[in-house]
C-alpha cells in the first residue's frame, strides 16, 4: 500500500540524489479510500515525526484540504480524526511516484510501490 | 518425502546476479507454498514487537509474507510496520497478512537500498533475510541500512538468521564437517519442493511428473559470526559500541553508539537486538 503514512517517510535513494528528495510527488494516482480503526494514541505518538508541510501539500494535491497548514498545539478529536483520515484511509493503488530533484519515477501497482532502482541508479 | 541433505554450494559469479536466481527467483516462484507453511511467530521476535512503544513505526526488512506486519496483536494500531521484500509475489501476500479485512503496508524493495528519510524508523527488524545475501560484505551493508535506518537516540534493531546449529526441531539435516567450531558460516542451497496443486507451472507444463524443486541460496552463520557482522557495520558508521553512557560520564555530546541488548541462539537460528544511544 501506499498510504501518506508510508509516503511521509519515503525519499529518492536514486545514485547523487541527496538533496530535496523529499517528498515524491504522486503522479496519476488513483485512490481508494478504506476504513481503518481510528487510534488516537498511536497518532499522537507518530506526530511529532511527521513532516508536516509535506504531508498537507501532498493530501491537498489528492484532494483532500481537512489538514491545517500549521500543527495545531491543541490535538482535539476532530484533527486527530482528520490527521487519522490522511494518514491511515486514504490509499494509492495506481499511479507513481516522481523524485521533485532528480525526476526519477517509483511506479506503484496494485497498491505496492516499486523502490527499486536499477544497478548503474544505485548510490 | 524424505528431508534433503543440505547441499554446500559456492556462490559464482556476480553476487547481485547469484542471489536473482538463487533467491529472489525463487520465492517469487513458491510464494504461495512457501507462505502457508511460515504462519507461527518466533517468540523472541514477537515479545520485542510487544515492547515497542504506542506511535512508533518500524521497517520490516525482508518481510516475505508479513506475518510479523500485523504485531502485536493484543494492541492493533498502536505501532505501524512497513514491509519491504524483494518478491513482489510475497508481498501480495503480505498486504493482507493476518485479516483479510486489513491492508498493510508494504512495498518491493532491496534490502541494500535506502529509501527513506534519515533515521525515520523507531524500530527495524530483519527476519530470515540476511542469510540469502551471498557475500559478507553484502550482509554488512545489509546490517549498516537497518542501523542507519532508526532513530539515532533511541531506534531498536533485530535481526534474525539461520544457524550452522540446527535443532531436532528442524527437518533439515545439518552439513557433516570434521572442524567443531568453523569461524565463518556455510554457504548451502536447500530445496523446496513445490506442491503440484500449487505449483504455477502445473497447468502449463503437465508432462512435469512429480513436483517441481527449487534450490534456493543459504548463507548459515556461524557462532558469533552475526555479533560479529553487527559490530563492523557499527564501527563503519562510527558507532560506539556498550551501554548508554551516564551524566557523570561526561562524554562529548552527541556520542554515538549501540549496546548489545540480547544475542542468542533460538531453534536453530541466531538473533541479535541492538538499542542506538546518542550522548546528550
Ligand atoms: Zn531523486
Amino acid at each position: 500500500m501506499v498510504r501518506l503514512i508510508t509516503h511521509n517517510l519515503l525519499a529518492c535513494h536514486a545514485k547523487d540524489c541527496n538533496t530535496n528528495n523529499f517528498p515524491l510527488a504522486f503522479k496519476d494516482a488513483q485512490l481508494e479510500i478504506r476504513e481503518a480503526e481510528f487510534n488516537p494514541e498511536f497518532l499522537k505518538g507518530f506526530l511529532p515525526k511527521i513532516e508536516w508541510t509535506a504531508l498537507v501539500d501532498t493530501a491537498r494535491q489528492l484532494g483532500d484540504t481537512s489538514l491545517p497548514l500549521e500543527q495545531p498545539e491543541m490535538l482535539d478529536d476532530e484533527f486527530l480524526k482528520n490527521l487519522h483520515h490522511v494518514l491511515l484511509e486514504i490509499h494509492v493503488e495506481e499511479g507513481s511516484m516522481t523524485c521533485p530533484n532528480c525526476g526519477h519515477v517509483y511506479p506503484i501497482s496494485n497498491g505496492i510501490p516499486n523502490m527499486l532502482l536499477a544497478e548503474h541508479e544505485i548510490g | 518425502m524424505p528431508p534433503k541433505a543440505l547441499q554446500a554450494t559456492t556462490v559464482q559469479g556476480d553476487p547481485e546476479t547469484y542471489e536473482d536466481q538463487n533467491v529472489h527467483n525463487v520465492y517469487d516462484e513458491i510464494a504461495t507454498h512457501f507462505s502457508s507453511t511460515r504462519y507461527k511467530p518466533w517468540p523472541i521476535i514477537a515479545n520485542f514487537l510487544s515492547s515497542l512503544m504506542t506511535g512508533w513505526i518500524g521497517l520490516d526488512s525482508g518481510t516475505g509474507n508479513g506475518k510479523y506486519l500485523p504485531l502485536p496483536l493484543d494492541r492493533p494500531g498502536d505501532i505501524w510496520t512497513i514491509g519491504l521484500d524483494r518478491s513482489r509475489n510475497l508481498l501480495e501476500i503480505a498486504r493482507k497478512a493476518g485479516r483479510s479485512d486489513f491492508t498493510r503496508e508494504v512495498l518491493v524493495g532491496n534490502v541494500l537500498d535506502n529509501p527513506w528519510r534519515p533515521a525515520v524508523f523507531d524500530y527495524a527488524i530483519s527476519i530470515a533475510t540476511i542469510h540469502h545475501l551471498a557475500t559478507h560484505e553484502r550482509r554488512r551493508l545489509a546490517v549498516k541500512r537497518l542501523l542507519e535506518c532508526v532513530a539515532p537516540d533511541h531506534g531498536r534493531v533485530l535481526i534474525y538468521v539461520w544457524a550452522i546449529e540446527q535443532d531436532e526441531l528442524s527437518r533439515r539435516k545439518v552439513i557433516e564437517d570434521n572442524d567443531p567450531s568453523p569461524p565463518i558460516g556455510k554457504d548451502v542451497v536447500v530445496p523446496w519442493v513445490l506442491s503440484k496443486e500449487l505449483s504455477k507451472s502445473s497447468t502449463s507444463s503437465k508432462q512435469i511428473a512429480g513436483p517441481q524443486v527449487y534450490n534456493r541460496y543459504y548463507h548459515m552463520f556461524a557462532k558469533g559470526e552475526l555479533l560479529r557482522l553487527v559490530l563492523e557495520a557499527a564501527a563503519e558508521l562510527q558507532l560506539q559500541v556498550g551501554s548508554r553512557p551516564k551524566a557523570e560520564d561526561a562524554v562529548q555530546n552527541d556520542t554515538r553508539g549501540i549496546e548489545v541488548v540480547q544475542d542468542g541462539w533460538e531453534r536453530s537460528n541466531y538473533y541479535v537486538e541492538v538499542r542506538l544511544w546518542q550522548a546528550s
